[in-house]
C-alpha cells in the first residue's frame, strides 16, 4: 500500500491497490491517459505480469501477443529475489512460459501460456494456408512438448523421444517447426534448442532499436537527464513498441535509474 | 554499545553474539581508510590478493607485470601525516628480474595454507611456482599446458598438499608438492577452466568454474565429477531443515519450499510426475538420455562429462564457497551473480543487482565472516550484498579502474581490493581521528628542549 502514496505524486491521481486487477478491462480504452509514474510500482509479480500484459502497445503490422520482459518486471516489484521466485513458482504451475531472447545479456521474455498457444495457432493457421508439409508435428508439439518440457531450452534428442510420443517423427518435421519459428537451433551447442516465440523478429529488432534511441537522447542531453512524465510524451522513431515499454525495460535492467523530485521522477542515464 | 558490554558481562550475551554483533557494526561503516595505505610497487593492474590463512598478518598480492609482492597489514614500515597514516610498504617483491621469477603476468598467488614459509604462484607464462618466502627462492616449478588462470590449496587438508590449477586448457591439473609431480588430472570441462576453488567442507572436494559456463564438483578420490549445476535446477530459496522428498528421487527435483513464503505446494507432485517424462535430465550422475552406444564406451565415472548442463549462459568468472560449505556464490561473465544450495544441487534464485561484471578476466569474490555478505568486483566499484536477499547493502567507489579482487580480513574487519589501476585500496570501519592520535607514536615534539 505503501507504494502507491509514492506514486500518486504530482497528478494527484489517487489510485488504489485494490482496484488495479479489477481495473484492467477499463484500462485497456483509457491505457494511454495513465502514466508510468503513477503505476510504476507493484507488490506482487502476478499482478505486475496482469497489467503490463494489458498495457501492452498495439503493434499494427505483426501479430503478436503480449509479452512482458523479465526487466521490467524488476522494475516493478521491489524486491528482485522475490520476483524471480513467484516467477519460477508460475511457471512450474504452467500459468506462464519463459523464453530466453537473444537480444543479448540474459533478456527473457514471459508470456502467459494461453497467449503463447494462440500464437501458434496462427502459426498452424498460416501453414494449413499454404499447404506446407504435414501439419500434425504442431500438434504432438503442442501436447507432448510444452506441456512436458517447461524449461527454455531442449535438447535433440529430448525433443525427438517427445515428439515420438505423438507419431514417427522425420527431420522435416523438426526443420517445420523450426520454420515456423517455434524453435530455435542454439548457436553455442548444435544439439540445443531455444523455444522461441513465433513472429516475434520484427519486434525484437524494434526492442534493441529501441533501446538504443532511448539511451542516445537522454545521453545527448546536457546532464543525461530528463523527467519521466515529458520523456512518456515522445515517440519513438524507430521501434513499434511505446515509450512505456522500454522505460520499464531500461530500468529494470539498470541503464537507467529513478530518483525522486519535489517536481516527480526524474529519469538518468547511470553510470556504473 | 555499553549496554552491550553490560551484558556480556552478565551473560544475558553469549561471547559469540557479543562478537558477532560488534564485527558486524563494524562491517557496516566500512569505508576508504584514512589511515592506512598500502604502497604498492607493482607497475601493471593487480591480480590477485590473499591475507595469510594463519595469522592474518601477511597480505601477498599478484600483478600483471609478473610481480608478487608480500606486506605486512598489521605492522606499518613508517608513518606519515604526523603519525596519522600508516603507510605499509611491501617486505619483498619477485619479479622479472629474479633468475626464476615470472615472465608473463601472474594470474593467481596463493598462500600455502599451513604456514607463511611457502607461496604459490601461478602465471600466463604456463608455470606454477612454489616460492620459499624467507630465502625468496623457487623450490619448485610445475608446467602446465596453458596460461594458467588459477591455482588452489585446500586450507582443510590434512592428508594431501596438492595444487589445484585452472588453465585455459580443458583438463584440471592436481599438482603435488611433495612430490613434486602431477597426481592426477579431471576433465570434464569443454572449455578454459578460470576459476577453481576447494571446498570447506571437505577436503577432497573441489569445484571448478569453467568458460564452457559449467560447475563443476570434483571429489579427487574418484574419477569424474559429481555434481554438475544447472541455472534452470533451481529451488525457492533455502531447503527445509528435513528433506520433504524421498530418497528414490534423490536427485536435483526442486524442493520448492521457501523459509516463510506462501507458496503452492502442489508443483512438487506435478513436477515428480513431469520429471519421468524426462527423468533423465534430472539425475546428476549417470545423467544419460537414450545414447545406446555411447554408453557402452565410457566409464561411468565419466559419464558427467556428457552431461552439458550450464551454470551460466557464459563464463564463469567467480567462485566463492561460504564458511559452513554449505551455499556456493558463482559469478559469470552474463553479469549474473548466483547463490547455489551445494548439498542439492539448485540454483536458490536469490538476486543480486548487478548491472555488469567484467567478463574477461576471473575475479576474485570475498565473504564477510559468517558469510552474511559478499563483496564483489563490479567493473569499477566493489558492491557488498547481502547473501540471502541479494539486496546491496554497500557500494564502495574508490578505484580509477575496473576492480580485479578482493580480500575480506576477517580478524580487522577490513577489505583490501586490488585493481587495473595499480593500486591496492584498504577499507576499514570509520575511526575517529581523536582515537589516533593517543595511539600513533609520539611526533607530537615542542620547538624548546627539556
Amino acid at each position: 500500500m505503501d507504494k502507491t502514496s509514492e506514486e500518486a505524486s504530482s497528478k494527484g491521481k489517487k489510485r488504489q491497490r485494490e482496484q488495479q486487477p479489477t481495473e484492467t478491462q477499463t484500462n485497456q480504452l483509457h491505457h494511454q491517459i495513465l502514466s508510468l509514474e503513477d503505476n510504476l510500482s507493484f507488490t506482487d509479480t502476478l499482478v505486475a505480469l496482469r497489467m503490463m500484459r494489458a498495457q501492452f502497445p498495439r503493434i499494427d503490422k505483426v501479430s503478436i501477443q503480449p509479452f512482458v520482459l523479465r526487466s521490467q518486471l524488476y522494475s516493478s516489484v521491489k524486491d528482485r529475489t522475490q520476483v524471480d521466485r513467484e516467477l519460477e513458482s508460475l511457471r512450474r504451475e504452467k500459468v506462464v512460459r519463459i523464453f530466453k531472447l537473444n537480444t543479448g545479456q540474459d533478456d527473457h521474455a514471459i508470456m502467459f501460456l494461453d497467449d503463447y498457444l494462440n500464437q501458434m495457432e496462427n502459426v498452424v493457421k498460416r501453414f494449413e494456408e499454404k499447404k506446407e508439409g504435414d501439419l500434425d508435428v504442431f500438434k504432438w508439439f503442442r501436447t507432448h512438448v510444452i506441456n512436458s518440457k517447461l524449461e527454455p531450452s531442449i535438447e535433440h534428442q529430448e525433443l525427438y523421444t517427445l515428439l515420438s510420443l505423438g507419431g514417427m517423427v522425420k527431420d522435416g518435421h523438426i526443420s517445420l517447426l523450426i520454420n515456423g519459428g517455434l524453435l530455435t537451433r542454439q548457436l553455442i551447442d548444435p544439439n540445443m534448442y531455444w523455444f522461441a516465440i513465433p513472429n516475434i523478429g520484427s519486434v525484437l529488432k524494434g526492442l534493441s532499436q529501441g533501446r538504443k534511441e532511448v539511451l542516445s537522447s537522454l545521453n545527448r542531453r546536457r546532464y543525461k537527464e530528463m523527467m519521466l512524465a515529458s520523456m512518456e510524451k515522445k515517440r519513438l522513431r524507430f521501434s513499434p513498441l511505446d515509450m512505456r515499454f522500454h522505460l520499464r525495460d531500461l530500468i529494470g535492467s539498470g541503464h537507467l535509474k529513478t530518483v525522486q523530485t519535489s517536481t516527480g521522477l526524474l529519469v538518468r542515464v547511470s553510470k556504473d | 554499545m555499553w549496554k552491550e558490554i553490560g551484558d556480556r558481562e552478565r551473560g544475558i550475551l553469549r561471547p559469540k553474539s557479543f562478537t558477532t554483533r560488534i564485527k558486524s557494526n563494524r562491517i557496516r561503516t566500512l569505508q576508504i581508510s584514512n589511515h592506512k595505505d598500502i604502497v604498492s610497487p607493482h607497475r601493471a593492474s593487480i591480480n590477485s590478493l590473499q591475507v595469510d590463512l594463519t595469522e592474518g598478518r601477511y597480505l601477498l598480492s599478484g600483478a600483471a607485470d609478473a610481480s608478487a609482492a608480500v606486506y605486512d597489514v598489521q605492522r606499518a614500515t613508517e608513518y606519515e601525516g604526523g603519525g596519522l597514516i600508516a603507510k605499509h610498504k611491501c617486505l619483498f617483491v619477485v619479479d622479472k628480474q629474479h633468475e626464476h621469477g615470472h615472465k608473463y603476468a601472474i594470474s593467481s598467488a596463493i598462500w600455502y595454507p599451513v604456514d607463511t614459509g611457502l607461496f604459490i604462484t601461478g602465471s600466463h607464462d604456463h608455470h606454477i611456482n612454489v616460492w620459499d618466502t624467507n630465502t625468496t627462492q623457487v623450490v619448485m616449478n610445475f608446467k602446465m599446458p596453458g596460461k594458467v588462470y588459477r591455482t588452489a590449496m585446500s586450507s582443510l587438508a590434512t592428508s594431501h598438499m596438492l595444487i589445484a590449477a585452472g588453465t585455459e586448457d580443458v583438463q584440471v591439473r592436481l599438482c603435488d608438492i611433495a612430490s613434486g609431480a602431477f597426481s592426477h588430472t579431471l576433465s570434464g570441462h569443454r572449455d578454459g577452466v578460470m576459476t577453481v576453488e576447494w571446498s570447506t567442507s571437505s577436503e577432497w572436494v573441489l569445484v571448478t568454474g569453467g568458460c564452457d559456463g559449467a560447475i563443476r564438483f570434483w571429489d579427487i578420490r574418484r574419477a569424474g565429477c559429481f555434481l554438475v549445476l544447472d541455472q534452470s535446477h533451481s529451488q525457492l530459496g533455502r531447503r527445509p531443515t528435513i528433506p520433504e522428498h524421498s530418497a528414490t528421487n534423490k536427485a536435483l527435483t526442486s524442493k520448492s519450499l521457501s523459509s516463510g513464503q506462501n507458496l503452492n505446494a502442489k508443483p512438487r507432485a506435478q513436477q515428480r510426475k513431469l520429471a519421468n517424462g524426462n527423468g533423465t535430465k534430472q539425475s546428476p550422475v549417470g545423467k544419460m538420455p537414450a545414447k545406446g552406444s555411447l554408453r557402452q564406451r565410457l566409464h561411468p565415472g565419466m559419464l558427467s562429462s556428457l552431461d552439458r548442463a550450464t551454470a551460466h549462459y557464459g563464463a564463469v568468472t567467480g567462485l566463492k564457497a561460504t564458511e559452513d560449505g554449505m551455499y556456493l556464490l558463482s559469478a559469470g561473465s552474463d553479469s549474473r551473480l548466483r547463490l547455489w544450495d551445494v548439498a542439492s544441487g539448485c540454483n536458490t534464485l536469490v538476486n543480486f543487482e548487478t548491472v555488469r561484471l567484467q567478463g574477461s578476466k576471473p575475479i576474485q569474490l570475498a565473504t564477510s565472516q559468517d558469510s552474511a555478505l559478499v563483496f564483489v568486483p563490479c567493473m569499477t566499484a566493489v558492491k557488498a550484498f547481502d547473501v540471502w536477499s541479494g539486496n546491496t547493502s554497500q557500494t564502495f567507489r574508490g578505484h580509477y579502474e575496473y576492480v580485479n579482487s578482493c580480500w575480506f580480513s576477517s580478524q580487522e574487519q577490513e577489505l583490501y581490493t586490488g585493481g587495473n589501476d595499480k593500486q591496492i585500496l584498504v577499507w576499514s570501519p570509520s575511526r575517529l581521528i581523536a582515537d589516533e592520535v593517543d595511539e600513533g607514536p609520539a611526533q607530537d615534539r615542542d620547538n624548546w628542549s627539556d
